[in-house]
C-alpha cells in the first residue's frame, strides 16, 4: 500500500511521491520534491532558518533535502565548551513517521554517543515521535551535552567514569574536545 | 442587510416627515403595490426554504436576512407549545435585539416591521433592496393608515412590547394578536399558514444539516436511536465543532487541514492531525504523537455497532476509520 515516497497524500503525482527516496542517502532525489516527507522537511528547513536553537544550526549538505549537517556548540561550563561539534542527519523517506538517523562526525567522550558517532537518545528511537522536529532534536542533543544520561549509554564505560568519577570524566572529555573539535 | 441598514440609517432625520406626503399620494397605488406584495411573498416563501436550513444556533444576525425576525419572533406568540420556545431561546433574543436596533435606526424599518408581523414580504423586500427603504410608506395599505399616521406612537409601543418579551414572554401574545388584526387582516391568515410552516421546519433543517448525527442532548432526537458511548470518550468533540483553536496545517506533514480532518480527534489529548498522517500512524505503531498514547482502539466496537443500526460520519470520522485490524 504504502509507496517509498511514503506517508504521502494521494496526489496526482506519477513521480513525485517517489521523490524521496532514502535509503543510503545520495542516490537520486528530485529536485523539487514535493512528497509529503519533502513538504515536511523544506518546513522544518525554513522553521530552522527563521528559529534556530541555541548553539545549534543544520541544513542540507547538497541538493539532497534528504541528508543534511548539523553543528552544536559545546555549552559552555561543560567539559564541551568550545567544541564545534558535526552530525550528519539523514532522513528516512517516510520521515516524520520514523526517526531521522543522527550521527556525530566529530569524535566525542560522551557516555551517550558510540565509538562510531550514533547516539543512545530514546527520542531517536523508541520515543520518537513524529509531532518532534529536528529542532527539537537538537535542542535534545544540545541537553545531554549539559546533562549526559549515564543510565541510557552507548558506552557503558564512559557512564561508569562518569558516576564514579566525575572530575576525571570531564577531564578527559575536555581534553577529546580540544584535539578533536577545534 | 448592511446596505437597508446603512441607507436607513441616512434616511432617519429627514425622510420621515417626507415620507408621509408621500404616503398619500402613493396611496392610489396601493393596488398595484398589493399585487407586487404578493408576488414578492412567493418569491420570499420560495427563498426561506433555502435561508431556513441552516442550524438555529448557528444563525448568525448579521448575515441573515432581516425576513427572518419576524418570523422568529411571531413564532413563540402563534404556538405557546414552550417546547420549540426553549430551543430558540437564544436565537430570540438575539433577534429581539437586531431588531430594535433596527426599530431604533429608522422610521422605515419600523414601519416594515409592523407591517411584517403578519406579512412577510414588506420587511424582506426592505432587506434585500436598499432602494425600496426610501419609500417603504408606499407599500402599505390604505386601511392601515389610520394607524400608522402615528408610527411614533406605535414604535414605542413596539419597542416597550419587546423588552417585554424578552422578560415575559407569554403575555404580550394578545398584544400581538392585537396588532396583527390592526393592520391587514388578509394577511394574517397567510402568516398564520407560514408559521404553521416553521413550526415543521426546525426538525427538518436539522436533519438536511450535512447529514450530521443527533447530537445526544438535542431535544428533537428521536427516543429509538442509542445512546453511544463516544460522546464520553470525547468530550471536547462539540466543542471543537465551533472552536477556533484549530491548527490550520497538519503538525506532522504541514498539509492543510480540510473540514473532515479539523473535525477529526483521534485522541483525548487533543492532539489534532490529519487523516493520511493518522493511517500512517496506524499502521506503524499506532501511538498519539502528541502523548506517545497508543490510539484507543475501543472505538473500533463502537464504529461496528453503530453500522448496524445504520447510523454513521461523525463516528466513523471520528478515529477508528483507519484503525480496523
Amino acid at each position: 500500500m504504502m509507496t517509498p515516497g511514503g506517508s504521502g497524500r494521494f496526489r496526482p503525482l506519477p513521480t513525485a511521491m517517489y521523490a524521496g527516496y532514502s535509503g543510503t542517502a545520495s542516490s537520486w532525489v528530485a529536485k523539487t520534491s514535493v512528497s509529503a516527507s519533502g513538504k515536511r522537511i523544506q518546513r522544518e528547513m525554513a522553521e530552522l532558518n527563521v528559529d534556530p536553537p541555541a548553539d545549534c544550526s543544520a541544513g542540507p549538505k547538497g541538493d539532497n533535502l534528504y541528508h543534511w549537517i548539523a553543528t552544536i556548540i559545546g555549552p559552555s561550563g561543560t567539559p564541551y565548551e568550545g567544541g564545534i561539534f558535526f552530525l550528519d542527519i539523514i532522513f528516512p523517506s517516510d520521515y516524520p513517521f520514523k526517526p531521522p538517523k543522527l550521527v556525530f562526525k566529530t569524535r566525542i567522550y560522551h557516555c551517550n554517543v558510540d565509538t562510531a558517532g550514533n547516539l543512545s537518545v530514546d527520542i531517536l528511537r523508541d520515543s520518537w515521535s513524529p509531532a518532534l522536529t529536528i529542532t527539537k532534536v537538537l535542542q535534545a542533543i544540545r541537553s545531554i551535552f549539559l546533562k549526559p544520561e549515564p543510565y541510557n549509554p552507548a558506552l557503558p564505560m564512559i557512564a561508569r567514569l562518569y558516576l564514579s568519577d566525575r572530575e576525571k570524566h570531564d577531564e578527559v572529555a575536555k581534553e577529546w574536545t580540544l584535539r578533536f573539535a577545534k | 442587510m448592511i446596505s437597508d441598514s446603512i441607507t436607513n440609517a441616512s434616511a432617519t432625520a429627514a425622510p420621515s416627515a417626507k415620507d408621509f406626503g408621500k404616503k398619500k399620494r402613493t396611496n392610489r397605488s396601493a393596488k398595484l403595490k398589493q399585487s407586487k406584495l404578493g408576488l414578492r411573498r412567493e418569491q420570499w416563501l420560495s427563498q426561506v426554504a433555502m435561508a431556513n436550513k441552516g442550524d438555529k444556533e448557528e444563525i448568525d444576525s448579521n448575515r441573515k436576512p432581516r425576513s427572518e425576525n419576524p418570523d422568529q419572533r411571531d413564532r413563540p406568540v402563534e404556538n405557546l407549545d414552550g417546547l420549540s420556545r426553549e430551543a430558540e431561546d437564544n436565537s430570540g433574543t438575539h433577534h429581539h435585539e437586531s431588531f430594535i436596533e433596527s426599530l431604533s435606526n429608522s422610521p422605515n424599518s419600523i414601519l416594515s416591521g409592523m407591517n411584517s408581523i403578519p406579512n412577510f414580504s414588506s420587511s424582506s423586500s426592505s432587506g434585500s433592496g436598499g432602494s425600496c427603504s426610501g419609500n417603504i410608506t408606499e407599500e402599505e395599505d390604505p386601511d392601515d393608515d389610520g394607524c400608522l399616521d402615528d408610527w411614533e406612537a406605535i414604535a414605542d409601543a413596539l419597542a416597550a412590547d419587546d423588552d417585554k418579551h424578552e422578560k415575559e414572554n407569554p403575555p404580550e401574545s394578545c398584544e400581538e394578536h392585537a396588532s396583527i388584526k390592526q393592520s391587514a387582516s388578509p394577511r394574517a391568515s397567510v402568516s398564520g399558514s407560514n408559521v404553521a410552516i416553521r413550526d415543521v421546519k426546525p426538525a427538518m433543517s436539522r436533519k438536511q444539516k450535512s447529514n450530521q448525527a443527533w447530537r445526544p442532548d438535542d431535544k428533537l432526537r428521536p427516543q429509538g436511536l442509542p445512546n453511544l458511548e463516544k460522546q464520553r470518550s470525547f468530550p471536547v468533540m462539540n466543542l471543537h465543532y465551533s472552536s477556533v483553536a484549530v491548527p490550520s496545517s497538519c503538525p506532522i506533514c504541514y498539509e492543510d487541514l480540510d473540514l473532515t480532518d479539523s473535525n477529526f480527534l483521534p485522541c483525548p489529548c487533543g492532539f489534532r492531525l490529519c487523516l493520511f498522517c493518522h493511517k500512517t500512524i496506524c499502521d506503524g505503531d499506532g501511538r498519539c504523537p502528541g502523548c506517545r498514547k497508543p490510539y484507543e482502539r475501543n472505538t473500533i466496537k463502537v464504529e461496528a455497532s453503530v453500522q448496524g443500526c445504520g447510523l454513521t460520519i461523525r463516528l466513523a470520522r471520528s478515529s477508528s476509520m483507519f484503525c480496523r485490524s
